[in-house]
């Protein structure tokens, strides 16, 4: 009996000295969250980059304007109200009482400083893309007023303020930075090669969180991200696979705002015949193809997700349909044009899970139905070449593999890229196309809703420059002490101020 | 033997500068880093302003030649990734790597010499069978599934072991477990090899009449005579594991060099690529001149 006494302390006292202190949870207000990947940086003109906004996004820095997940409506921050003075100008009014974790005070001049660090050329800045290439120019009317001018119509600029990180004055304006000071609930206190470290900032404007701190590690591997949440080490987890969301207690599956698809080269022969695209899209078993990406999936009929303003619930995917397939390749066939043709399947590595294999897939059910394509699987780099213009002089016919994400709110930050003659990913030159996108553009509330759907029956019925695929789902495992719960935005950021501690 | 160090030294600062001037190049050719460092959607003009801002719209030869102005002033170029120095991020992550793969050369050759000279003082012993099964498995056993396994055990199923990072010394023991494994199987073979050649030689056998033990025959005699094709294997494993742990490091989350390299090659960070190989590279100069000092101490007719 005494013997086994010892032999149990013993083996209490080796299991203490074994457990590490990471296994151990730290106070009851503190969390740690596993990241796929470590943040190259913390500049805040970086947080569209999902790693960077995941860690600084509404906790240390925070926009003029939210977009709300469910409506896809801009909603407040620390804008408090927006006017639009005319076509090209907004009137914002700012939050009063809001200071910087430095402890600098939070005015128009600060948000003048946060746009000109940001669109000044002086610093790498992401998040201006999502302006495309409007000139923003901005003048402090007052403390707390300021407007913003662009050098064209911007019927959406409060949506696209939702990417307008603001920063301290104190803040570098030339360089990028690596230490953010924001208005946000959490201040920066670590940055290292192993762990950013978020501390509860005290004289925080709004509601006070209830996590005190935030530790964010990361690990690539998703099996090893998931474990350690479920043996404690972290409390949450983004982005794991679909084989490792094996618990379904603490496993969340969300619509991520992801979409994947491939893109027709609509100036190539014979993808420049519409028989021929169309048949491109009935050649797919799309329910087989569903099987690679798990029961959650959802099917695409346009490159939005629901919630984003211009999707049409009732715009139908294309169905299965290789009959129908094969009939109109033989109708273009006849009219003279050549279906022989070699047509390059370009795909990228990496891109989705199973995304190679959906390739393959895809490749085997095209030249079931007559089509000449072949797959070639690209590294990024190689691919970028034939997503963005100028496209390669001798890319001939091709479709390329794609995921899109929009998450911020509109249909604006998908069309014109899209379909537009000059988008950047567009292989479209249709001017009556561009003017109806033009139009839709420059509308707002309804009318741009239903122009918007309009446009996407129309890319899906009469142009047909795509093959929409799936509306990809994400997964998200969170541990039992956390009361929390993903969402189409958990790509681009986990507000800690949302996160509650279960009891 | 001071010239002789002076001389290796000499030739390895030639092969290094012309190993950074291959890098340079090589890594110039795998494209423009703008078309990952930006959004997809970016605009052209965004684009131009990155590489106008990076230096990277000069013409190479321009690049290059500013490289060299700043290696001079042992400037190694900011992190386009980092936004710091690239040397500090390099310097940063060397020792992590460093600390693992000594602990682990070490203790695999320690555990190899061991178990490969008993295997050979009784060949075709149940020892000797074992020792070769475990090798065999140690040598062919793939590091990220020998890692995955160990994380499912030790950390998911028995909780006795953190499943990644660093912290603690029980961080340590399962990269450190898995680094070794395989240095341990390779070793273990060639160690047996050599030894059981010793010890059939005529002065093992005159060992032998001599009436020496047992012991000092075979740790004594015929090991001394065997370790230099086990330092030569073993200097060889050695410079793989400074050169990083990818597997490893990606795995347990370890912040070395190794998984610090791939990353700045994929994502197009020259500074960092440029920084980390110079680092490694003079690592493994260094431990060269080292490896042939030892063949010295231990072979006394090698002279240099």
């Amino acid at each position: 009996m005494h013997r086994t006494s010892n032999h149990a302390l013993a083996s209490a006292m080796l299991m203490a000295a074994l457990a590490p202190s990471a296994m151990a949870q730290g106070a009851a207000q503190e969390i740690r969250i596993v990241l796929p990947e470590q943040p190259a940086n913390l500049e805040p003109c970086g947080t569209i980059i999902t790693n960077v906004g995941q860690i600084l996004s509404q906790n240390v820095v925070e926009p003029l304007t939210v977009i709300d997940p469910e409506t896809g409506q801009p909603q407040s921050k620390l804008a408090t109200e927006w006017t639009q003075v005319d076509p090209t100008t907004w009137r914002l009014k700012l939050r009063d009482g809001v200071k910087f974790q430095d402890g600098a005070d939070f005015n128009a001049a600060a948000v003048v400083f946060s746009v000109n660090r940001m669109v000044g050329g002086k610093i790498t800045c992401s998040n201006i893309a999502k302006f495309g290439d409007a000139k923003l120019t901005v003048t402090a009317v007052d403390d707390l007023t300021v407007e913003i001018k662009s050098d064209k119509p911007q019927p959406i600029l409060p949506t696209l303020l939702s990417v307008v990180m603001i920063v301290s004055p104190k803040t570098a304006a030339n360089q990028a930075v690596n230490d953010p000071v924001g208005t946000g609930p959490f201040k920066l206190s670590t940055f290292s090669p192993q762990t950013v470290v978020l501390d509860a900032f005290d004289g925080y404007w709004g509601k006070k969180p209830e996590i005190t701190k935030a530790t964010y590690v990361w690990r690539p591997e998703s099996s090893i991200r998931a474990a350690m949440v479920e043996t404690g080490e972290a409390d949450l987890t983004p982005s794991i696979a679909i084989q490792d969301a094996s618990n379904p207690e603490t496993d969340f599956a969300y619509l991520n705002s992801e979409t994947t698809a491939i893109r027709i080269d609509t100036a190539q022969p014979p993808l420049n015949d519409l028989r021929v695209r169309k048949a491109l899209n009935l050649a797919i078993d799309w329910e087989g193809l569903a099987q690679l990406f798990g029961d959650d999936i959802k099917r695409a009929s346009q490159m939005v997700v629901p919630g984003i303003n211009g999707h049409d619930d009732a715009l139908e995917a294309w169905s299965y349909d290789p009959e129908e397939a094969k009939k109109l390749i033989e109708e273009a066939a006849a009219d003279g044009v050549p279906v022989d043709t070699e047509i390059k399947l370009i795909g990228r590595n990496g891109i989705y899970p199973n995304g190679a294999e959906a390739m393959e897939a895809m490749m085997t059910m095209w030249q079931a139905v007559g089509l000449n394509v072949k797959l070639t699987m690209l590294d990024v780099a190689d691919w970028l070449r034939y997503l963005q213009k100028p496209f390669p002089a001798e890319r001939g016919a091709n479709l390329l593999q794609m995921m899109h994400d929009n998450n911020k709110g509109d249909a604006a930050f998908t069309i014109p890229i899209f379909y537009r003659t000059s988008g950047n990913y567009s292989t479209l030159a249709d001017p009556a196309f561009d003017k109806e996108i033009d139009a839709a553009l420059a509308t707002t509330g309804e009318a741009r809703t239903t122009a918007f759907k309009t446009i996407f029956a129309k890319a899906r019925k009469e142009v047909v420059a795509d093959i929409p695929m799936f509306h990809m789902i994400g997964y998200t495992r969170v541990g039992p002490r956390l009361d929390w719960k993903p969402d189409i935005t958990t790509n681009s950021e986990i507000p800690l101020a949302n996160i509650a501690i279960n009891d | 033997m001071f010239s002789y160090i002076g001389r290796r030294a000499s030739h390895s600062i030639l092969s290094v500068i012309g190993l950074l001037t291959l890098v340079f190049f090589l890594t110039r050719l795998t494209g423009d880093p703008s078309a990952l460092y930006l959004p997809l959607d970016a605009t052209a003009e965004a684009r131009a302003a990155f590489a106008r801002l990076n230096g990277l719209d000069q013409p190479l030869h321009w690049q290059f030649a500013e490289y060299l102005k700043d290696l001079l002033q042992l400037d190694f170029g900011q992190s386009l990734r980092q936004n710091r120095s690239a040397m500090e991020v390099a310097l940063e992550a060397f020792p992590e790597t460093l600390k693992l793969a000594f602990i682990a050369i070490t203790l695999s050759t320690a555990l190899a010499i061991l178990v490969g000279s008993l295997a050979a003082a009784r060949p075709g012993s149940l020892f000797d069978r074992l020792a070769s099964l475990a090798s065999l498995a140690g040598a062919s056993a793939p590091d990220f599934w020998v890692a995955i396994v160990a994380i499912l055990v030790f950390a998911v199923g028995f909780e006795i072991l953190p499943t990644s990072g660093t912290g603690s010394w029980a961080h340590w023991v399962m990269p450190i477990f898995v680094l070794t494994l395989r240095p341990f199987g390779l070793l273990v073979q060639v160690v047996r090899g050599t030894m059981l050649s010793a010890l059939t030689s005529p002065y093992i056998k005159t060992a032998r009449a001599k009436g020496l033990r047992r012991q000092k025959i075979i740790f004594g005699h015929a090991l001394r005579n065997s370790l230099l094709p086990v330092v030569t294997v073993a200097g060889d494993l050695a410079t793989s594991l400074v050169n990083g742990a990818v597997v490893v490091e990606s795995i347990f989350g370890w912040p070395g060099i190794g998984k610090l390299m791939i990353d700045a090659i994929i994502q197009r960070d020259f500074a960092v690529v440029q920084s980390t190989i110079l680092v490694t590279a003079t690592a493994i100069f260094i431990l060269n001149i080292a490896i042939d000092l030892l063949y010295a101490v231990l072979d006394p007719r090698i002279r240099y």
